[in-house]
């Protein structure tokens, strides 16, 4: 098992924070084209899934599975996006990005400061934790070889 | 998250009469800067405003709460877990408007006052207008737009402090830019 | 537990198949006096709930009908503004049906030429080599499940979250469709579907993978 990136969106769609691990294939398009597609098609799956669905919709979007990874998707009530992609390992990641926001992001973003909210985050205590937190994971656990 | 279990029993919380003096002092020092009521009043909601576009952050991630569909269900989010998570208070809610889009937080004893006397003159000035911005600020990062203003106020004289909420529409979600 | 509807879509991104298997669509039916209680805004044409829920209306249904007459869009069927007639004190008090509307046809067009697109773009993002696009998509309320065959046709089934066996269905579908759709001489390629003999396997196999899945809970 594996994760391979991390993304944050705030709700204007600003890509606030991206990490990458044990990515294997990058998009072929500049970082700032692939955050605007990413945000892009999360907002159209937001809408197609509110559209589609059969019956009134709570949380909605939670995750999409290809034939090689996972994306897994946790908003809070405040439009904060955060996006996990993992291997097709990895159960429900959702109280894992429930606890990034909680234990990272509130902690070391919004109570700094000196962080902008709208802006990327520059923090290096946030980066820093935030990997720390990552590579703690069960299903980080070293890729098998 | 070493800084998180430290918040279970937090050795370092503050002292409550250090916030009401810390508050106490600002004020006072906006009334000398500015002197006049109707501007230190526009300054406290600003500085609640940027208190509250944080807050609302630290509030969803320790309640877990999910998106209120209703201003009933806001309302008794915001007097029982939000006064009572950040001033230990529950305010009374009460006056719904017919249409259901409008009530009133009612404060028996705003931890904010106090120790406080408002000398004359200042007949204007909402002390505890933080407050205000702080409520808008949170609730417009939860897309809603309010109006927050202070009705009645226990040092003017009033029986009971009163906040009024009205809401006037749903934020939508910011729609993807496209090329520049 | 239930498979809602299935969506065959080209390989262009045009919706060649649609059926909609079960449909349990809540409405709710309240009397209102003035004011006007729950916040409304105009969609897509339609008079949609934007905030304040109450009694089993939810935010996101649309107003189906007022005093009984069912509605047309924004419009009652005299023609006059629901969110004008909405506000004048005197048509009170009144009744309203709120509920989930049906899809209409090109809305499903639309959603079909939509997931084509979040399909390419999921294996666009992929950040492993060679990925698919999207073949599962989960929510709390249902789950999108898609088989794309090598020659680009899409099948997609949405169901119950909790309903097994979906994969067999997309093979068993695929197989309805090249036994009742291709190999019909009348049918023309990457056309919609208009078969009875496909129409009624296609409900066939839908109704055996519903009682399979519950076989095997």
């Amino acid at each position: 098992m594996t994760i391979f990136d991390f993304y944050i969106f705030d709700r204007n769609g600003t890509c606030l924070c991206y990490a990458e691990w044990n990515r294997k294939k990058q998009s072929g398009i500049s970082k700032d084209e692939e955050y605007k597609l990413m945000y892009g098609m999360l907002f159209s799956i937001k809408s197609f899934v509110n559209r589609i669905s059969p019956t009134d919709i709570k949380d909605g979007f939670l995750n999409f599975k290809t034939s090689k990874y996972m994306l897994h998707f946790y908003e809070t009530p405040s439009g904060l996006k955060l996006i996990m992609n993992t291997d097709l390992g990895a159960g429900s990641m959702r109280d894992v990005l429930h606890q990034i926001y909680s234990t990272i992001y509130v902690e070391y973003v919004v109570k700094n400061p000196l962080c902008e909210l709208d802006k990327p985050i520059l923090s290096e205590l946030f980066k820093s934790k935030l990997d720390e937190f990552i590579r703690s994971l069960p299903v980080f656990a070293s890729k098998v070889s | 998250m070493s800084r998180q279990t430290a918040r279970a029993g937090d050795p370092r919380k503050v002292n409550g009469e250090l916030f009401t003096l810390t508050y106490g002092a600002l004020v006072a020092q906006l009334l000398r800067d500015y002197e006049d009521d109707e501007e230190v009043n526009k300054q406290l909601e600003k500085m609640g405003y940027n208190i509250g576009v944080r807050l609302i952050e630290d509030f969803l991630a320790r309640s877990n709460t999910s998106r209120c569909n209703d201003f009933r269900e806001t309302s008794d989010i915001i007097s029982r877990l939000g006064f009572k998570m950040y001033l230990g208070i529950t305010p009374v809610i009460s006056n719904w408007s017919p249409a259901g889009d409008e009530f009133s937080l009612l404060i028996e004893n705003n931890p904010l006052s106090d120790f406080v006397e408002l000398p004359e003159g200042h007949t204007a000035l909402n002390y505890s207008n933080i407050l205000c911005g702080v409520l808008k600020g949170a609730l417009e990062m939860v897309q809603m737009d309010v109006d927050v203003w202070f009705v009645q106020d226990q040092l003017k004289g009033d029986n009971i402090t009163e906040i009024r909420l009205k809401f006037i529409k749903r934020l939508d979600d910011a729609v993807p830019a496209g090329e520049d | 537990m239930a498979i809602y509807s299935v969506y065959i879509i080209n390989k262009a991104g045009g919706l060649i198949y649609q059926y909609d298997h079960f449909t349990n669509r809540p409405e709710v039916e309240k009397t209102f006096s003035f004011p006007f209680e729950i916040v409304l805004k105009v969609f897509d044409e339609k008079v949609v709930v934007a905030f304040g829920e109450r009694d089993g209306i939810k935010v996101g249904h649309t107003v189906l009908a007022i005093n009984g007459k069912p509605v047309e869009g924004r419009y009652l069927q005299d023609g006059r503004d629901i969110m004008e007639f909405l506000a004048s004190p005197e048509n009170f008090p009144l009744d309203v049906k709120f509920g989930r509307p049906k899809l209409t046809t090109n809305e499903k067009i639309m959603l079909a030429s939509m997931f084509h697109s979040l399909f390419a773009i999921g294996s666009q993002l992929s950040p492993d080599l060679r990925s698919s696009g999207i073949e599962v998509l989960e929510t709390d309320t249902f789950k999108l499940h898609c088989h794309q065959t090598m020659t680009g046709v899409k099948f997609i089934v949405i169901a119950d979250p909790k309903q097994a066996h979906i994969d067999v269905l997309l093979k068993k579908l695929y197989e309805v469709y090249t036994d009742f759709a291709l190999k019909n001489p009348f049918y023309s390629l990457d056309m919609p579907i208009r078969c009875d003999l496909f129409d009624s396997n296609l409900q066939g196999a839908i109704e055996q993978s519903e009682k399979l899945g519950i076989s095997n809970i």
